[in-house]
């Protein structure tokens, strides 16, 4: 009986060692994320003025300030970025037009007079809403506030005039100062 | 010994119930039963049955049968006598017609040893009282999870993700601080995610013991919350073949479970058993709505083979569970202001029509178990105990994603463990008994890289070695006192990217330049050991007032290291829209717990009443700091802190025999937790609640039927961690309180059940049930319900329920 138990014994610490040498970790592969937004931009252009481009990026502290002219119209365009990698930058405005029924862009202001509808170049859903990836923005009163930018997934209204009325899960929502002048 | 009667306290709580009578028992009762061989069942005839101190006796026919009449309630001590026998004395708790089978020894040449064997659960501690399922109790449950099984013992709170994922709470702790222990073997899957569910299938097992604290050592040092041991069928030594059958169908939801066991035995020990069960459920229904994507399906399958004799036996089990399971669909955001949106909504934002589909976001888990066991019983009563057990657990959880990568998981984490446990047990002529033993344990957790989301969890190796001693002094019926220590040593490598700037801005770069290993882009990898030792304690006493009556007290020390969440995670949380970040500067977890209990366990009337109070030092726990600024909008920061934290309450337990077809039960829990160090309440502690049921059965015991009405109250006990956002409306910036803290209103829930029973007796009766849930349809919401920001509870389900024994 005694020689059992010590077989059994031994044969559990043997069981026990091998395990703990067996146990090798390799080094884990580096993440490529895919879902990833970087960097949203916001292009001004208009026939009289010149041309701005602001950008929103992570980890920026200070985003630029877009100035723009009253009862001018502009042509603003959005695109969306992924520049984790900057050997590989990703246009995910691609992705978005290329999935236009479960996106769509959308644009509120706060201190500001802004009236904006669809551009000639905007990108259209099969029920032919407008995505608002390109829009003409104009100006109506001088004064100072801010734009939010939203990208919004799988929303359940296509056609809201208010964030909230589009539903479906925010992608993007940040913020861009603008000035507009007399 | 007299009843103990001038115990104030009790008086006090039975005051409601006006009369009882304590010494009005009539000696009516009778106990009956055979007795048989040990080794092949066969009738012993001849045998003397007695009862010590009195002069009731019997002796044995041919069919070894017994009957003793004319008992009193109570407990008795039985004595088994046979000329070719060593005699056999066993303790009977006499309170209603018993039967009561004794198995002997009969080849007392060959081996010096009786064993009993008993269907009655094996205690696992004598100083704290614990709370058993068994049998029909968890029949009942054969549709639901396990977690929903255990809630409806006092004490015991469901911590919810939506209405199918629920993790057990006790005394107001949950996840690391909740062991749950199958066939001997401390279930390894990823009980550190708040939103993982216990990934084991109730119905392969026969009893589920919960111990409020952490008293079983055995198992571990590091559950203060408690401990749950779940244990299969005991094996007799007889030739048979049995099994059972269970179907279930249910309204909500439209779905429902089958579950199938067969069991072969013989009378020289081998054994082979298989159980399999499948679930399949369609969206559920609260009582307004349709609860979108929160379909189920799960399946799972156990096989065991083995032998058991009385000088040694071995065990080879494997099992397999597996599931589906969708997460609401309205639970999916993406940022505050959709989390806003959604609070000020009084149904979820998105309704869809009834569905068995499946979609993102949704969950999918397996748990894989293979494991060996041996024992040994050497000629002094002592017994060798040998278990290693291999465990993968993998959980997939799906997001919505962009460009078809839904199909894609975001968290794809597989989590393998090999575990060892060896003990050697030793009982003194029933008076002193030894365990002591030592553990091993080797996790490996891999994160799937492909998933093109950032681990929440890195890849690491833990290793766990452990030691325990108990002992159980116990001199006689009416008193006993135990003791145990344990000591662990737990170990952590883990291999992590932090993105640099966190890794700075934590002040990580500081502390721990040595776990640094190179740097990639914006990325650092880092080389994580942590090293932990762990002590833990417990001592206590149980006092048996009178025959009836109980006191017990104990008290518990535990220490839990961090677990690889609390340590390492790192991500973003799309149904609570939080960013949660672990904490690499945790220390262990020390806690103290003290547990009285005092009960009456015999008579018409039985109760309990149970208070505790703990005292936890560097307590884990995770809440809000600040608020992050991200592409997707400004969101709030959760990390894991350290505090000191003081906890208490009280778990309550009566039962009444109005008279035998009549009786009522009434338990309540209530617990209290507070934060020292910021002089908060805690966070997610369950609120008051109160259950009580009536049953009534008529005299021939072919059917009977229960009312269980529950009220749970409104936590009115709550940090504050509400935080504000700034909307835009109309045009201009509206700063927008976001209430996340608030609880849900309490409310009053009613459940009806009516079973037929059809054939049988007691274990291996077949039955038909009806089982009415949420009776009112009542509308509400649970605190514990991480997602009850979004949906309402379930609604009405009718629940029709056939059990089928052979």
């Amino acid at each position: 009986m005694k020689n059992l138990k010590h077989n059994i014994l031994t044969l559990v610490l043997f069981f026990t060692t091998a395990l703990f040498f067996s146990c090798e970790k390799e080094t884990p592969e580096i993440v490529e994320e895919q879902e990833l937004i970087t960097t949203v931009s916001l292009k001004f252009q208009s026939e009289e003025e010149p041309t701005q481009t602001l950008r929103w990026q992570l980890d920026q502290e200070n985003v630029e300030r877009a100035n723009l002219k009253v009862n001018t119209p502009y042509t603003v365009t959005v695109t969306f970025l992924d520049e984790s990698d900057p050997g590989a930058i990703e246009d995910i405005t691609q992705e978005i037009k290329e999935e236009a029924d479960v996106h769509q862009v959308f644009y509120e202001f706060s201190g500001l007079n802004i009236t904006f509808s669809s551009g000639s170049g905007d990108i259209k859903d099969a029920q032919g809403n407008p995505l608002y990836l390109e829009t003409i923005w104009t100006p109506t009163t001088s004064g100072a506030g801010s734009v939010r930018v939203y990208l919004i997934h799988e929303p359940t209204s296509k056609t809201s005039t208010t964030r909230s009325g589009f539903g479906g899960e925010t992608d993007v929502a940040v913020d861009f100062p603008i000035s507009i002048i007399d | 010994m007299k009843p103990f009667c001038s115990n104030s306290f009790l008086f006090i709580l039975f005051l409601g119930f006006g009369h009882f009578n304590l010494q009005g028992q009539l000696c009516t009762f009778s106990l009956r039963g055979k007795v048989v061989d040990l080794h092949d069942n066969t009738p012993i005839f001849g045998a003397l049955v007695s009862i010590e101190g009195t002069n009731f006796f019997s002796q044995t026919d041919e069919e070894g049968s017994y009957l003793l009449e004319g008992l009193c309630a109570g407990q008795i001590t039985v004595v088994v006598e046979h000329p070719q026998c060593r005699p056999l004395k066993k303790e009977v708790k006499i309170y209603s017609q018993k039967e009561y089978n004794f198995q002997i020894e009969h080849h007392i040449n060959e081996l010096e040893e009786i064993i009993v064997s008993e269907s009655q659960v094996e205690s696992q501690n004598s100083s704290l009282r614990e709370s058993i399922l068994k049998g029909d109790q968890i029949t009942q449950f054969s549709s639901e999870n396990i977690s929903e099984a255990l809630a409806s013992l006092s004490g015991v709170s469901l911590v919810q993700t939506g209405n199918t994922i629920s993790k057990p709470m006790i005394h107001g702790m949950y996840g690391s601080r909740v062991g749950i222990v199958a066939n001997g073997i401390r279930l390894r899957d990823q009980e550190w995610g708040a939103d993982h569910a216990p990934n084991i299938d109730l119905n392969a097992f026969q009893t589920v013991q919960l111990i409020k604290g952490a008293a079983t050592l055995k198992y571990g040092g590091d559950t203060a919350g408690g401990i749950i041991v779940l244990t299969p069928l005991k094996k007799k030594l007889e030739n048979r073949l049995f099994g059972s059958t269970s179907l279930n169908f249910e309204s909500n939801g439209k779905g429902g479970s089958v579950f199938s066991q067969i069991n072969k035995t013989t009378a020289k020990g081998l054994y082979v058993s298989a159980h399999v069960t499948a679930r399949r459920f369609g969206d559920f229904k609260a009582p307004n709505y349709n609860l979108s994507n929160t379909g189920l399906k799960e399946g799972s399958v156990a096989l065991k083979f083995g032998k058991t004799k009385i000088v040694n036996g071995w065990e080879l089990n494997y099992s397999r569970f597996q599931n589906e399971v969708g997460i609401l669909r309205a639970a999916h955001i993406g940022n505050t202001q959709d989390l806003l949106q959604a609070l000020s909504s009084q149904e979820p934002l998105r309704i869809d029509p009834f569905t068995y589909t499946i979609a993102a976001p949704k969950q999918e888990g397996m748990h894989q178990n293979l494991q060996l066991s041996y024992y040994l019983t050497t000629k002094k009563n002592a017994k060798w105990k040998w278990d290693y057990s291999y465990q993968i657990n993998q959980r997939k959880e799906y997001d919505i994603r962009r460009n078809s990568r839904s199909t894609l998981p975001a968290i794809d984490l597989k989590l393998q463990s090999h575990t060892i446990l060896g003990t050697y047990s030793w009982d003194n002529k029933a008076v002193w008994n030894f365990e002591w033993g030592t553990s091993g344990l080797i996790e490996d957790n891999f994160s799937n890289p492909n998933t093109g989301v950032k681990r929440l969890i890195p890849d690491y190796l833990k290793y766990e070695a452990g030691a325990f001693f108990v002992v159980d002094y116990q001199p006689n019926n009416l008193f006993s006192w135990d003791w145990g220590v344990r000591l662990d040593g737990v170990f952590f490598d883990a291999q992590k990217f932090y993105n640099q700037t966190d890794w700075e801005n934590r002040g990580y770069a500081l502390s721990f330049p040595q776990f640094e290993v190179t740097k990639m882009g914006t990325q650092i990898l880092t080389d994580i050991t942590l090293a932990f030792f762990n002590l833990a304690g417990r001592t206590g006493i149980s006092i048996a007032l009178g025959p009836s009556y109980e006191t017990k007290l104990a008290y518990l020390h535990s220490q839990r290291a961090p677990n690889a969440s609390e340590l390492f995670s790192d991500g973003l949380h799309h149904s609570l829209a939080t960013i949660e970040n672990g904490n690499l500067k945790l220390k262990k977890e020390k806690v103290h717990k003290m547990v009285f209990s005092l009960s009456k366990t015999k008579g018409i009337l039985k109760a309990s009443f149970d208070p505790y109070v703990s005292y936890a030092n560097d307590f884990i726990y995770i809440a809000p700091k600040g608020l992050e600024q991200t592409i997707r909008g400004a969101f709030p920061v959760w990390n894991y802190f350290a505090t000191n934290v003081i906890m208490g309450g009280f778990d309550s337990d009566l039962a009444y025999d109005f008279n035998s077809q009549i009786s009522f039960k009434w338990s309540t829990s209530y617990t209290y937790g507070k934060d020292l160090l910021e002089e908060n309440p805690l966070i997610f502690i369950p609120p008051f609640n109160s259950t009580e049921k009536i049953t009534f059965a008529p005299k021939s015991k072919k059917w009977n039927f229960e009312i269980a009405h529950q009220f749970v109250g409104t936590q009115e006990r709550y940090p504050d961690f509400d935080f504000t956002y700034n909307t835009i409306e109309m045009g201009t910036i509206v700063p927008k309180k976001v209430e996340v803290s608030t609880p849900p209103k309490g409310y009053n829930k009613i459940d009806a059940f009516f079973s037929l029973y059809l054939s049988g007796k007691e274990l291996s009766q077949s039955y038909v049930r009806l089982i009415i849930q949420n009776l009112t349809n009542t509308d509400y919401r649970n605190y514990l319900n991480r997602l009850r920001y979004y949906s309402s509870e379930l609604g009405r389900n009718i629940q029709l329920q056939l059990v089928l024994r052979y």
